[in-house]
């Protein structure tokens, strides 16, 4: 094997790595933050559960975390496990790495000649939240969380809210304790930080798997591959979606790598890459396992690729 | 392994990476305080974990030795990317043009201002005589001279691009790549494949090591 190449997956992973770590501490710390600071159920029982209304307010809510998709995972758990709405934590997850103050200023700072990209990236963001949320709120809870959080949601759900064949333990027929279960308990610091080190602990080992395979892809992969079809519609919009799951940097930065090649490739192809990488990329394969089952993890990439596609192909009817 | 002794050992690696310049060869300048800022809460968390632990038996899970492992690898060996491996497989990006090019004396510009400078104003008959003093790496590409070359980067070596500049070099150079070289020199025109390019001309050519901060922005 070439060990330049090799010594040079190796650089490419230690930069991703290092670059993505704050941004995932920065998530932990809010999330634990938030679990201290507001108890438990006392917010949470406010939000919206109507399945328009739910993504859209957590869409909104991005503006209160300015992270990268790292950061919003530990939140967009935080939020399942105490009870929220699902499709406010799935507007969230989905937009929120758009929808925040600092991403919308890079993008600003990068393209302040195109003022179409600056209203196109956060309403198709937008769009494609609500739109993955719809989607996956036709799922049972079952089939959609992860195990553990599954477990821990319901713990902080009340039992009437849970039909008889999700009980997978208690006395059926026993009288219902739901105000026990939604009770706000107060958590002590130490054990936030107990809790949010177990959290960050988790979700670094699974960055550290996502960074490994972005650095390996991205170092075998000739990028000059990608950008040769940049000028033909469809292909080009294809090419930089691939080019953006592989790729995995952060969305707060991606607006400055997308300039080094915005002159090469159609406008459509331009927005896909903005709009889908921070909703699926190699990196985030990883985080996203202590979210969603390996199901609805591929029901995402699916439908996320194929609103983007169809986004990338009206704006480039409309620009070219 | 000690949940606490993980989140110090991680605390210790990122701290670490800040302080031995390794940074430098990794990420864009304006992410380095980040990153420090993120090791010194590791560290703090990992005193705290550490103290409220002691006593108490836990269970370690393998995603977490696997983890520490890695941060070991990553302690032990440092990054040493091959710029010109990196820059083969990616094309030559675009660089924003900014007005600083035009305003510096010649001989101040770097070798991406020099880049920028011919791209917004691609007209070589402008610059030709123009003196240079430029430094960066020996860039092979398939079929091309070699050049004398930078990489940008906006975020992590990840989007890393390389900027380069043809060279006319002396019969008796034989640059190898990868190879840091200082070129003072003046720009020129010639015509290659059918086009009238800039080119340096190297009046002195100098082997440098790696500087401490080989990407520009």
């Amino acid at each position: 094997m070439n060990t330049d190449r090799l010594a040079t997956a190796w650089a490419i992973f230690q930069g991703l790595l290092l670059e993505s770590l704050p941004f995932l501490l920065l998530g932990v710390l809010i999330a634990g933050l938030a679990r201290w600071l507001v108890p438990q159920g006392a917010w949470i029982d406010r939000l919206p559960k109507n399945p328009v209304l739910a993504p859209i307010t957590g869409a909104l809510m991005g503006f209160a975390l300015p992270a990268c998709e790292c950061g919003n995972v530990p939140v967009a758990r935080r939020l399942l496990a105490s009870g929220a709405p699902l499709g406010t934590a799935f507007g969230f997850l989905f937009a929120a790495p758009v929808l925040n103050p600092i991403v919308l200023a890079s993008t600003w700072a990068a393209f302040p000649d195109q003022r179409w990209l600056l209203l196109a990236r956060p309403f198709g963001a937008f769009l494609l939240a609500v739109l993955l949320s719809l989607l996956l709120t036709q799922l049972s809870e079952t089939q959609l969380l992860e195990r553990a959080l599954l477990s821990e949601r319901r713990m902080s759900q009340p039992l009437s809210n849970l039909g008889l064949l999700d009980r997978s333990s208690g006395l059926i027929g026993t009288p219902l304790d739901s105000k026990a279960a939604t009770t706000p308990q107060r958590v002590s610091l130490g054990g936030v930080v107990d809790q949010s080190s177990r959290e960050f602990l988790d979700l670094l080992a699974l960055l550290v798997l996502g960074c490994v395979i972005a650095a390996l892809v991205q170092t075998w992969l000739p990028r000059s591959w990608l950008l040769a079809v940049g000028s033909a519609p469809t292909l080009s919009i294809l090419a930089l979606m691939v080019l953006a799951i592989v790729v995995s940097v952060c969305s707060s930065v991606d607006a400055f790598l997308a300039l080094g090649f915005a002159a090469q490739v159609t406008p459509g192809a331009l927005l896909a890459f903005l709009l889908l990488g921070p909703v699926v990329d190699l990196k985030l394969a990883g985080l996203f396992t202590v979210l969603l089952t390996p199901k609805a993890i591929a029901i995402t990439a699916t439908a996320a690729s194929l609103g983007v596609l169809l986004i990338g192909q009206w704006v480039n009817l409309w620009q070219l | 392994m000690n949940r606490g002794v993980l989140l110090l050992l991680w605390g210790w690696i990122v701290i670490w990476s800040v302080y031995s310049g390794r940074l430098d060869l990794l990420l864009r300048g304006v992410f380095h305080s980040l990153v420090g800022a993120s090791g010194v809460a590791l560290i703090l968390a990992g005193i705290v974990v550490f103290h409220r632990s002691i006593g108490r038996r836990e269970r370690t899970p393998f995603t977490w030795l696997a983890g520490a492992v890695v941060a070991l690898l990553v302690l032990a060996i440092p990054p040493n990317p091959s710029f010109s491996d990196l820059a083969s497989t990616r094309p030559e990006g675009l660089p924003e043009p900014p007005d600083l090019a035009f305003v510096l004396p010649p001989e101040q510009r770097t070798l991406t201002e020099w880049v920028r400078l011919l791209r917004a104003q691609p007209d070589p008959d402008l610059v030709e005589g123009n003196p240079v003093n430029i430094s960066g790496f020996v860039l092979k590409r398939q079929d091309e001279p070699p050049q004398i070359a930078r990489l940008t980067v906006r975020c992590c070596l990840a989007d890393a691009t390389p900027a380069g500049l043809p060279v006319a070099w002396p019969d008796d150079a034989n640059p190898k790549t990868n190879d840091w070289l200082s070129i003072q020199g003046r720009m020129a025109v010639e015509t290659r494949q059918g086009v009238r390019t800039a080119v340096v001309v190297p009046e002195t050519i100098t082997s440098i090591p790696r500087p401490e901060r080989p990407l520009e922005p």
